[in-house]
């Protein structure tokens, strides 16, 4: 995020003209390129809602080409996080470029599920990186997922990109699918 | 089903025979558990009865090497508020006996007989140590490895026992008894009943009573 | 490069066109003399089902020696089951491989059945055996349609999904959940089956049965996936039991073993009439062919069972609190991804003592490091799908 220097453009200096704003988000919402990453259980439900035809959450825009995090924009954390995998979730998420969103899928990644009590389970993927929607259920339906998607992508809609630039308190509250 | 009029032990009377023929005073002792037959040899012929197992029991397949540890879980909490269902306060060991803490056993299948056998050895608690099953089960490379990583069992003429599951700069042994689960110690457990009544009905004006099965299938420790 | 006046002239080398060709190797070895390189495949990688890491050594293509790295799904299961009631645990352990849930817990319950000397009612064993025959086909329709994304084929998979999402259907019509059932209780099951079910799942097991056909036409008769996939990771039979490759890898390399027919009678299997598939040639083709004439087994095991469910209850009398009275066990059986099986050792508490899980996929694993020497690295990928190993089964 730019800090330094004088404002360049329309973002840094605070004054994007709303059908501009409008457009972007649109523009974005409808394409979010999602990271593959599926850790466990909840992979196999969000692989059902991606390829199955009965879910197809391409027909949202939702894309899963990507298999580097430098082209994402979306991540959706499925499965138990274990201690052993954090380094490389951090590193993955560093490498996404802005703007990018987070989807917690599953109790495990909520926070620790099933497994909260054990030696080697994470209890959370918020431990490590900020999360936007989380999704619960052991495991969610693939409608569930897809709620939190439709939800993500009203909440981009309504988004600031100027704020979002210079970091000024554009995250929300977390999404929770459900309540 | 069967199980119901089969008697409890099935095993074949044709490997308690070559069993005790090829191993004879390695034996310690041994039994029949329902469809398996366990065998305690001396932890020196640990190695012998795997070989014993591969040439004359005809045992190819190999199912698994772990580790058993007797000790009782160490209690924190009081009565009130156990975290986990108390298990008995006394160190006794399992089927075919035992003296002291730690066990190594491991299960042995053989293809063409369709019959199994399960070893069990005894090891020293301050120091345990067998030798490796691995110039006869190629496969007990990556067994041996988890036992050592969560109980500290020795494996010699192990080419290299390193950490399998957990990370590298782990400490302890998981799986022992006296290596606490930190979260159980802060929360404890919330026992076998619902703890989280039922909602009221708002239609009704009168609320459900609370009270469900109890024994069902609930998550520990959700909260 | 510099591009001022001519090159200055090669120097003349008198050769004997005999050795020619000898002299031809030996400047390319000379020429592509590399270093060895150090590939880490994973913990993320599409083609790795899940987190596991592959540390391969390759000279160019060629993979010198592969180093499996598991545990980075590592939850603690056995650990946890010593802190949890037996209900409580049976919850926990269909987890353990993701895919087939039900079938994972038949094995625990049943040990806790037959240590409390009590057995489940006639209506309740079909019933589990019918919903593990219907997870087997689940997990194995997955995997006829993942093996050919693997391999490079984008079709298989949504064919692979759409008929997975039949058979979950029946599954989530019957237990309420599409995997993770949680159904079985010690001593039945939660409850009996719907009505409609029965016609239900006949229709579906006649869907399946052509998309069997389907698939042995699209893929297995694929001549680009026979290439890709006939002669790689060839598993001898003595290699892949010393091992403890199990299941239908096993079966595939020639080995006629199978606990429902062989092994102690469990469920209803003793009562069924089916076969049991082998293939002698242990590579990744043979795996493929076996898991698809299973699946259609299965199929008609299903249909063979649907005609006789007997009437009753689905559960015996269990006391409310269960206590496991004091003893050990072993209880294994045929699971969709090998032999899987559960040591328990009770003390006569309300939760267990100790519980080994012998996992089928750990095994299969293990063996990586003495298959991937000297394949080449798309051949990596193609052994890893035909394995089939689930990482929630490895790394328990």
């Amino acid at each position: 995020m730019a800090k330094a220097g004088a404002a360049v453009g329309l973002v840094d200096s605070g004054k994007v003209p709303k059908p501009l704003s409008w457009l972007l988000n649109y523009s974005r919402k409808y394409s979010l390129w999602m990271f593959q990453w599926g850790l466990a259980c909840c992979a196999i439900e969000m692989a059902a809602a991606l390829a199955g035809p009965r879910y197809d959450m391409m027909r949202l825009g939702v894309i899963p080409f990507p298999a580097s995090p430098r082209q994402a924009d979306l991540i959706v954390i499925s499965g138990t996080v274990t201690d052993k995998m954090v380094p490389s979730i951090k590193r993955l998420y560093e490498q996404m470029p802005d703007p990018k969103y987070v989807i917690s899928m599953g109790s495990c990644a909520n926070c620790g599920g099933p497994y909260w009590d054990s030696y080697s389970v994470t209890k959370g993927v918020d431990q490590v990186i900020p999360v936007d929607v989380y999704v619960p259920g052991c495991p969610p339906r693939p409608e569930a997922l897809l709620e939190g998607i439709v939800m993500l992508q009203e909440r981009i809609q309504s988004e600031d990109m100027s704020e979002r630039w210079r970091g000024e308190h554009w995250r929300g509250e977390p999404i929770v699918v459900g309540s | 089903m069967a199980a119901d009029e089969a008697p409890r032990s099935t095993v074949d009377p044709e490997l308690v025979e070559r069993v005790a023929a090829a191993l004879g005073d390695d034996v310690v002792e041994a039994a029949e558990n329902y469809a398996d037959y366990v065998v305690r040899v001396k932890p020196e012929a640990w190695k012998r009865a795997a070989e014993v197992a591969e040439t004359e029991l005809e045992c190819d397949f190999l199912s698994f090497v772990s580790g058993l540890d007797w000790k009782p879980t160490p209690r924190e909490g009081d009565d009130k508020a156990p975290s986990a269902p108390v298990q008995p306060q006394e160190m006794t060991p399992g089927v075919t006996g035992g003296t002291g803490r730690f066990q190594v056993f491991g299960h042995v299948q053989s293809t063409r007989r369709g019959w199994g056998v399960t070893f069990k050895a005894d090891v020293e608690e301050d120091h345990p140590a067998v030798e490796s099953w691995i110039g006869i089960y190629p496969g007990a490379d990556w067994h041996e490895r988890e036992a050592w990583e969560m109980y500290g069992i020795e494996f010699s003429g192990h080419p290299g026992l390193r950490h399998l599951y957990l990370p590298t700069e782990f400490e302890g042994h998981p799986l022992r008894k006296d290596f606490p689960l930190l979260a159980r110690a802060v929360k404890p457990w919330p026992g076998l009943v619902d703890v989280e009544d039922m909602p009221p009905e708002p239609e009704d004006g009168s609320a459900e009573d609370g009270e469900s099965e109890g024994s069902g299938a609930e998550e520990g420790g959700e909260s | 490069m510099s591009t001022t006046g001519p090159r200055a002239p090669l120097p003349e080398v008198e050769v004997d066109p005999a050795a020619m060709r000898h002299l031809a190797e030996a400047q390319m070895n000379l020429e592509l003399d590399t270093g060895d390189m150090i590939l880490n495949i994973g913990p993320q990688h599409p083609a790795t089902h899940g987190t596991l890491r592959l540390v391969a050594r390759l000279d160019g293509e060629r993979v010198i020696s592969a180093d499996p790295v598991i545990g980075y799904m590592h939850r603690g299961y056995e650990k946890l089951t010593e802190f949890r009631s037996y209900p409580q645990v049976t919850t926990l352990i269909n987890r353990i491989d993701w895919l087939s849930s039900f079938a994972n817990e038949v094995p625990f319950v049943s040990a806790a059945e037959q240590l409390m000397d009590i057995e489940a009612p006639p209506r309740a064993q079909y019933i589990r055996t019918i919903l593990t025959e219907l997870s087997r086909i689940a997990t194995f329709i997955l995997f006829l349609g993942e093996m050919g994304l693997q391999v490079g084929a984008l079709t298989p998979a949504f064919y692979g999904f759409r008929d997975r999402e039949y058979v979950l259907n029946l599954i989530e019509g019957a237990t309420g959940g599409r995997f993770h059932p949680n159904f079985n209780r010690i001593g039945g099951l939660k409850d009996d089956l719907p009505w409609g079910w029965v016609a239900e799942t006949r229709t579906v097991m006649a869907k399946i049965l052509e998309s069997c056909d389907d698939f042995e036409d699209l893929v297995a008769g694929n001549e680009i996936f026979q290439t890709r996939a006939k002669g790689i990771g060839i598993i001898p039979p003595d290699v892949g039991s010393a091992y403890g490759v199990s299941g239908s890898n096993l079966r595939a390399s020639g080995v006629d073993w199978d606990l429902r027919r062989d092994g102690p009678p469990y469920l209803v299997y003793p009562e069924l009439d089916f076969k049991v598939w082998t293939h002698g040639d242990g590579d990744s083709f043979a795996r493929y062919w076996v898991r698809l004439q299973e699946t259609r087994e299965s199929a008609l095991m299903v249909l063979q069972m649907l005609d006789r469910i007997p009437e009753g209850p689905v559960m015996t009398k269990v006391p409310r609190i269960i206590k496991v009275p004091e003893g050990e066990i072993w209880v294994e059986t045929e699971n969709p991804l090998g032999q899987m099986g559960y040591y328990v050792v009770s003390k006569g508490a309300l939760g267990p003592f100790r519980t080994k899980i012998r996992s089928a996929s750990f095994s299969n694993v293990s063996i990586l490091p003495w298959l991937l020497r000297g394949t080449y690295v798309p051949d990596l990928v193609t052994i890893l799908a035909s394995l089939y190993f689930i990482l929630g089964d490895i790394d328990r």
